[in-house]
């Protein structure tokens, strides 16, 4: 048994630390929150060039074949310095349905450019009655005469939409409202006609889009996978999702007791340092205690999802329900222990928080989670 | 023991529903001029303007209980927004420390709020150690007026503010309570400058201000010199029992629930989901529970005693309650919880949801932050220190 990281995984997480270190500051982030992308092309750039982008493709088609763990390192990563640019959505998410459904020629037509930085993806699941379920899918894809789909219907909450080159989208090609069966997948470029993008900025600074779909047309080609069956493949796609966004957020959570832990160090109040007091102490012991429970976890989600995915999902439901509760407590702790200064967007400590909430409703919340456990 | 309301209180409650109903806003009509008037009418009939004054000041002279049935039925009906920090914080200290002259010169507009106050009380190394503070203030030789310089900071609206009523330190040597002189300072003049803070619910409300060699007249001092601190105790504790706003949760809670109820789940709604459901109910069963603390603490008012333990808790247990509410309610609006000031997307109270809860986390912090009011409790309560 061991949980140190390989020679390569050491690498990776120094180049994405000293990535971090180099073009992270947060007066440089906030400036990214406040452009019209809302992160940026060059750091997306210098992420395909140092291989990022292809971290989670298989070496079969041209990417690293890494897995589950070396996204984790990353995302750890990412989340301490806040990174802004879609790896999450696009890379993680989208890129593992691609690889997963995709054709020969749905690969070779996406994938290389993926993996390049030259086009980014994103995944439209959720819908505005839909809350978590997955399965709760109204967008529809009727067949046409000439072999392609009509698609109608509104997608919430799509993230990046507005930069994406392209979608995934569910879409309901048969069967009930809340049937897992007659759910299917297409790659929809996003210039096609009909497609309506409202995009928003959310709370923690990144950007998501209500996106209507009103008669688009999309060729054969456009179908993943077979007709009517991708909810696994869907449900999948939401497993490692919730792995990397866990791991981005159990990041966080250990910037945030550290950074605050070191301000009571160095604030005083009543002519001593703010750490000496016993409540203060206690809570930080609290905030540190409870993260570990989320790296312990998060390790364990993890590596049960690489040695046997099919056996993971009630560790992965625990995970996201612990990590959402987690990052409830360590945010609304470290905002208090800063006291007013926690109130403001000066410091990172209410960037983190704001991700971390962010995060909990993504992919389902942590009483969502809980009640799957449970069941 | 008792707690039904008396025939008299009964009538009075029925007015107050009367007087609410007949003057609430009609839609299509000018706030501002609705809102100014509504202070007359209330004026009229006898300080429903100022409830919390004294009769000596032209308030309704109310027993406790008549204040609870005022809040009660005012935090259900629509009434005219109102600032705390002339009416309730500044007022009773004018009342009880300022001279007559001030009295005239500044209840009357506080009163009719024509002007607006801010509180400079915390600055970057005077937070919880409020005592702490340095802005200086230095009597001229002729004794005059007073040479202001000095950072204060998170100050409450400060950039709409007219006056602010500030904390001065007078005296450095000695115990530090003993050097802070209570001063009103105008705003809008030049040495003040007012800088933006935004806070993490993405709002402007707090600022930090400089003051660069502002004269202040020594007319504008409240009471005397070095004993500011303890002016600004007493006026503490006013701002504290404002806080815990039970009458205010009771009827957020209501709305929770009927938003809540109006996220669909299945054939049902969120509320039929058993977690999101017993969260509600722990909620409204703690809050069940301290209206009742609120109420002790009132027949305790009443009787003319002392406050007692009670009321030391309802500003710790108010504050939590209100923050759970906007915890709930971010939770009830899902994916849409996220969606930034956006204005057409999902239903309307989920778009606000993580910007009201992180908004929310202030509670917790301002008017004493909770550890210290522990502090307040363990010593003075369960006498656990000395
Ligand atoms: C939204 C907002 C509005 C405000 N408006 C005003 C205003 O209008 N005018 C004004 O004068 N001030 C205002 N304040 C300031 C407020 O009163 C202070 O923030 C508060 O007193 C805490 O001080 P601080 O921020 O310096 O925190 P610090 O004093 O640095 O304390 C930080 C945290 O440490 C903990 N702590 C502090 N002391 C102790 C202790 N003895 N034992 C254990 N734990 C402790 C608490 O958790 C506290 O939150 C406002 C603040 C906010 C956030």
């Amino acid at each position: 048994m061991n949980f140190e990281l390989s020679e390569t995984q050491s690498i990776l997480k120094d180049s994405v630390e000293r990535f971090i270190g180099e073009s992270y500051s947060l007066d440089k982030r906030q400036s990214l929150v406040k452009s019209e992308l809302g992160f940026s092309q060059d750091n997306w750039k210098k992420m395909a060039e140092l291989g990022w982008l292809s971290i989670t493709v298989p070496e079969s088609t041209g990417g690293f074949g890494g897995n589950q763990i070396d996204s984790m390192i990353m995302m750890e990563e990412f989340g301490k310095g806040l990174v802004l640019e879609p790896f999450f959505i696009s890379s993680v998410v989208a890129g593992q349905i691609l690889c997963d459904l995709g054709n020969q020629a749905q690969k070779e037509n996406w994938l290389p450019r993926l993996v390049s930085g030259d086009c980014q993806l994103t995944f439209a699941y959720a819908e505005e009655q839909s809350r978590f379920d997955l399965e709760d899918v109204l967008t529809r894809a009727k067949p046409d005469e000439e072999g392609g789909f009509i698609i109608d219907g509104t997608k919430s909450m799509v993230l990046h939409a507005a930069s994406a080159d392209a979608m995934i989208v569910s879409c309901r090609t048969s069967g009930g409202q809340y049937e897992k069966n007659g759910i299917s997948l297409f790659l929809v470029p996003k210039d096609l006609q009909g497609i309506h993008i409202d995009s928003f900025e959310t709370v923690d600074g990144q950007r998501a889009a209500e996106v209507r779909f009103e008669s688009v047309r999309v060729d054969m080609n456009a179908l993943l996978g077979g007709e009517g069956n991708a909810f696994s493949t869907i449900k999948r796609a939401q497993q490692s999702g919730i792995l990397a966004l866990c791991a981005e957020a159990t990041g966080i959570m250990e910037s945030l007791y550290k950074d605050t832990a070191s301000y009571t160090q160095d604030r005083e109040q009543f002519d001593r340092p703010m750490s000496e007091f016993q409540v203060i102490q206690h809570r930080l012991v609290d905030m540190f205690m409870e993260y570990e429970q989320c790296k312990s976890m998060l390790l364990r989600a993890t590596l049960e999802f690489v040695h046997n995915p099919d056996g993971s999902s009630r560790s992965i439901h625990a995970l996201k329900y612990l990590v959402g509760k987690t990052g409830k407590f360590i945010g609304e702790n470290a905002i208090q222990l800063h006291g007013g200064m926690g109130m403001t967007e000066e410091l990172n400590i209410a960037h983190y928080f704001k991700r971390l909430l962010t995060i909990d409703i993504l992919f389902g919340n942590s009483d969502y989670h809980l009640e799957k456990f449970a069941a | 023991m008792d707690i039904n309301l008396t025939q008299e209180e009964l009538s009075f409650q029925a007015e107050v529903k009367e007087f609410l109903s007949e003057n609430a806003h009609k839609p299509g009509t000018d706030y501002n001029e609705w809102r100014l008037n509504w202070f007359k009418v209330a004026a009229s009939k006898g300080g429903w303007d100022v409830p919390k004054w004294p009769e000596a000041f032209g308030g309704p002279g109310w027993s406790p209980t008549q204040h609870y049935i005022w809040e009660q039925e005012t935090s259900r009906a629509q009434t005219p927004w109102d600032l705390p920090f002339g009416l309730s914080m500044l007022a009773p200290v004018l009342m009880n420390y300022g001279s007559k002259e001030q009295q005239n010169r500044f209840l009357p507009d506080i009163r009719d709020r024509l002007v607006n106050w801010c509180q400079g009380y915390s600055e970057p190394n005077a937070g919880s150690d409020l005592a702490n503070l340095k802005t200086k203030a230095a009597l001229s030789e002729d004794g005059t007026h007073y040479l202001v310089n000095g950072t204060k900071v998170w100050t409450t609206l400060a950039h709409i503010a007219d006056w602010m009523f500030c904390l001065t330190r007078t005296n450095d040597t000695g115990k530090k309570q003993e050097g802070i002189t209570f001063l009103l300072i105008p705003m809008k003049q030049e040495g003040i400058e007012v800088k933006p803070i935004i806070t993490l619910g993405g709002s402007h409300s707090v600022n930090m201000v400089h003051i660069t060699d502002v004269k202040v007249p020594v007319e504008n001092r409240i009471g005397e010199e070095n004993k500011g601190w303890g002016y600004a105790k007493g006026l503490l504790a006013h701002e504290r029992t404002g806080l815990a706003g039970i009458s205010r949760s009771i009827v957020a809670l209501e709305s929770l629930k009927n938003q809540a109820g109006s996220v669909k789940r299945g054939n049902g709604s969120l509320m039929d989901e058993p977690t999101f459901k017993l969260k509600v109910a722990e909620l409204e069963a703690d809050l069940m529970a301290v209206e009742y603390t609120e109420l002790r603490s009132l027949a305790n008012a009443a009787s003319g005693n002392e406050p007692g333990p009670e009321s030391s808790i309802l500003k710790l247990k108010g504050t939590e309650i209100q923050q759970r509410l906007q915890r709930l309610t971010m939770e009830a609006g899902g994916i849409y919880s996220s969606a930034w000031g956006m204005s057409n997307v999902g239903p309307s109270f989920a778009r606000s949801g993580m910007s009201g809860y992180l908004s929310s986390r202030a509670f917790t912090i301002y008017g004493g932050a909770s550890e210290v009011q522990k502090d307040v409790v363990a010593k003075n309560v369960l006498g656990l220190k000395k």
